[in-house]
């Protein structure tokens, strides 16, 4: 599908108009990009504060072997035919979940040890089911590094009601995850209910890795959800502001991996988690020059004046 | 029975093995100030845990407000300000305001927004506390002192009854301190509160506390229980 090296310039966004105005596959790509840019980086903002931006990357490797679960259902059991692996996914990544949350209470003071035990159980257990199938007809690679020119018509239906009830959950929820993520211990002596609140966010973010896979795919998940967030962290003042902030910059990151995967044929997964690491540098290091800038500045006027 | 704020009674408590507290009587009465104080490993830090419920003792009973622990449900009426205020995530991309907002949190209660009067309540704090024209910045570009008042800010917008300072001194400057102090006895003066402060600076708290409880590792002297264990009490 090489239309040219346009990018995601001006010229290059008409033509892109017109095709999403002529082709189905383009619109369920652009309102699939337009979700997942809104819901990952809205739990990655939560998941970054609470320095635990790995978890995304856990869940996603559980998911990998929920798909591939679902999978060998498909091939072995004529009955399973039309069953969509993506739901295997997604309930191998709610019960994780669940377990991240448990298993962070058993090591209280290495929290993080729920990462590897979660990411390296789910992608053995992934590995072991793709080949007890002796490998399947579709491809796996998609479900790895994401086509967002793949999403079929039940998906973008899925993808919009987990889109729907991650924002309603974040919005219903936004006092009691902000206090929680601020300060676990007070927020708890303040009479907010932190068990259900923990486990009902673990569950959102187990829904955003499922309907982003389809997007970014399973191993650069974790790049969408907490990149975005990294950049505007940088730049905001304020949290609703760094919110707003990263979901404007994954919307960038998401139609320039639309762009570069309709017209490059490139990988839209990893366009998109390239175009996230580029707007960080960016932002980051312009931050820092401006920074230094103003400074020297300063010297030179202290100097003038003395 | 005459309303205590916090009533402690007979209250054991151990990590595993190892007893923390033990024999616990404490009784802190409305309007009282009250340091608790001890070398480090004295169990005061615990004791304040204990009295909110994060942990549950071995033996003894434990009213708040006269309401036994387990039943208690008003936490609303309790402001808490950690001991961790100085060493939470200095990068945390929240403004002064937002931060000092999360203490009507819990006591909004699920499902209902922020109104206008709650944000003048949250922007009335911040000005009791100092730090007006700091409201818009971030957190972590606060110096330790404006950041333990910001706390206390947080703490005493839900216009608690009990304030519960755990080690508020920790990292904070002297001018801070001062200042720290000053708010808490204005705060005393004006509205009654209950004061309850865990601290190993004994010297600076003393002239702002209406009591010294001494905690060492198992025992506490109480101050106003006639019938107890011996006390050792340093009127303020």
């Amino acid at each position: 599908m090489k239309k040219g090296g346009e990018g995601c310039g001006p010229a290059a966004s008409s033509v892109m108009i017109d095709m999403i105005l002529t082709y189905d596959f383009m619109q369920r790509a652009l309102i699939a990009g337009l979700v997942i840019g809104i819901i990952s980086p809205m739990v990655g903002l939560f998941l970054v504060v609470r320095r635990l931006s790995l978890i995304a990357d856990a869940l996603a490797h559980v998911t990998l072997s929920g798909v591939a679960a679902g999978l060998l259902l498909q091939k072995q059991f004529p009955a399973f035919q039309t069953f969509n692996p993506m739901i295997s996914g997604m309930m191998f990544s709610l019960t994780a979940s669940v377990f991240v949350e448990r298993l962070r209470q058993w090591y209280r003071s290495y929290q993080e040890l729920a990462i590897p035990v979660i990411l390296s159980g789910g992608i053995g257990l992934g590995v072991v089911l793709i080949s007890a199938a002796d490998g399947f007809s579709v491809d796996v690679a998609g479900y790895l590094f994401g086509s967002i020119l793949a999403v079929s018509p039940s998906e973008i239906g899925a993808i919009i009601g987990a889109g729907v009830l991650v924002v309603a959950v974040i919005l219903l929820f936004y006092k009691e995850l902000f206090a929680l993520s601020f300060d676990e211990e007070s927020a708890m002596f303040a009479g907010i209910p932190r068990r259900s609140i923990n486990i009902l966010f673990g569950l959102v973010v187990a829904l955003v890795i499922t309907a982003s896979i389809r997007v970014v795919g399973i191993l650069l998940v974790s790049g969408l959800i907490t990149l975005p967030v990294a950049a505007a962290m940088q730049l905001a003042s304020g949290f609703k502001k760094t919110l707003f902030l990263s979901i404007l910059f994954a919307q960038v990151s998401v139609f320039c991996g639309l762009a570069a995967a309709f017209y490059l044929d490139w990988a839209s997964g990893g366009t998109i988690v390239l175009v996230s690491v580029l707007i960080l540098l960016v932002v980051g290091g312009g931050k820092r020059l401006i920074r230094r800038v103003l400074r020297s500045g300063n010297g030179v006027r202290r100097r003038d004046a003395s | 029975m005459n309303e205590t704020v916090l009533k402690m009674d007979d209250v054991d408590f151990s990590f595993g093995e190892q007893k923390v507290l033990e024999g616990i009587d404490l009784n802190l009465l409305p309007g009282e100030r009250m340091a608790l104080v001890g070398p480090n490993g004295s169990g005061k830090s615990t004791l304040l845990k204990l009295a909110l419920g994060a942990y549950r003792p071995d033996r003894g009973r434990i009213f708040l407000f006269n309401t036994p622990l387990r039943q208690f449900r008003d936490w609303s009426r309790i402001g808490y300000v950690s001991q961790k205020a100085n060493s939470f995530n200095q990068a945390f991309p929240a403004t002064l305001r937002e931060v000092v907002a999360s203490g009507l949190y819990g006591k909004l209660g699920l499902f209902r927004w922020m109104k206008e009067r709650d944000w003048h309540r949250v922007d009335a704090v911040i000005e009791q506390a100092g730090l007006a024209e700091l409201a818009h910045r971030n957190i972590g570009e606060l110096s330790g002192g404006q950041q333990q008042r910001a706390f206390v800010a947080r703490a005493l917008v839900g216009d608690p009854d009990l304030l519960v300072l755990d080690e508020p001194t920790v990292g904070v400057d002297a001018p801070s301190v001062d200042h720290l102090f000053r708010l808490l006895a204005d705060l005393h003066r004006e509205k009654g509160i209950s004061l309850l402060l865990v601290t190993h600076d004994i010297e600076t708290a003393k002239p702002y506390v209406d009591r010294v409880v001494r905690l060492n590792r198992r025992i506490a002297f109480p101050g106003n229980d006639e019938k107890r264990k011996p006390m050792q009490v340093v009127e303020g």
